[in-house]
């Protein structure tokens, strides 16, 4: 069963990527929204850390949170709108909100 | 698809405009939203008293408006609610407040109704956090 995780908080505030990164299943994905996508920081540990996680293809960040902080996510992984999240949320058996 | 959407976060944080640009792109997208829930800070959404800034967006009223035209199940939490003060005339009266502050097309029910919207649901969706 895969699971979509969603987190929103920064990644400089609290442990939550830390914890879903450890939790991460092999068929899971990520989108980070938010503050969240601060993980995608040019050199910063969060983004040591997704780089480390191997998340090929499983790696998403909400564009237009990208865009209001000027961050790119390059070829980690892929910049989504809000109807691609509704697609993603479906595809995935279910979605965790790391509220 | 049946979507569940359940707002924890206020109607000023970033996760209560992602749910409602979520909501609009699942109705968009041919799916279905069996039920709007606001649970915690998320019943503020659903105040009819709250005044944004000119240049800001009116989260609170493109709820109302989107719930209105859509026809939405859109569910507050009466204990969260109460205790942040969002009534409607029926518990105003209950417990002799001075003001009503929870228009239609709301509904005051209880948790229950978060749990049969995810069960019935194929996806339940929280929103909270920045």
């Amino acid at each position: 069963m895969s699971t979509l995780h969603v987190i929103s908080h920064s990644p400089f505030g609290d442990n939550r990527l830390s914890s879903c990164l450890r939790l991460l299943g092999q068929a899971d994905g990520l989108l980070l929204c938010g503050d969240a996508v601060y993980a995608l920081q040019p050199g910063s540990e969060p983004l040591r850390s997704l780089q480390a996680s191997q998340l090929d293809g499983r790696l998403f960040a909400l564009d237009e949170d990208l865009q209001a902080r000027a961050i790119a996510i390059s070829d980690l992984g892929q910049a989504i709108d809000y109807p691609a999240f509704v697609e993603l949320s479906l595809h995935y058996d279910k979605v965790n909100s790391w509220l | 698809m049946k979507f569940a959407i359940a707002v924890f976060s206020p109607a000023h944080a970033p996760s209560s405009r992602r749910a409602l640009r979520f909501a609009q792109a699942a109705l968009a997208g041919g799916h279905e939203i069996v039920r709007l829930f606001f649970y915690q800070d998320g019943v503020h959404s659903a105040s009819g008293n709250v005044v944004a800034p000119q240049d800001e967006l009116d989260l609170p009223a493109e709820w109302r408006a989107f719930v209105s035209a859509e026809q939405l199940d859109a569910v507050v939490c009466i204990a969260a609610a109460l205790r942040r003060g969002v009534l409607n005339a029926e518990e105003a009266q209950r417990y002799q407040r001075p003001a009503v502050n929870l228009p239609a097309p709301w509904e005051l029910s209880g948790l229950g109704q978060l749990h049969e919207a995810a069960q019935v649901a194929d996806r339940l969706m929280c929103f909270g956090g920045d």
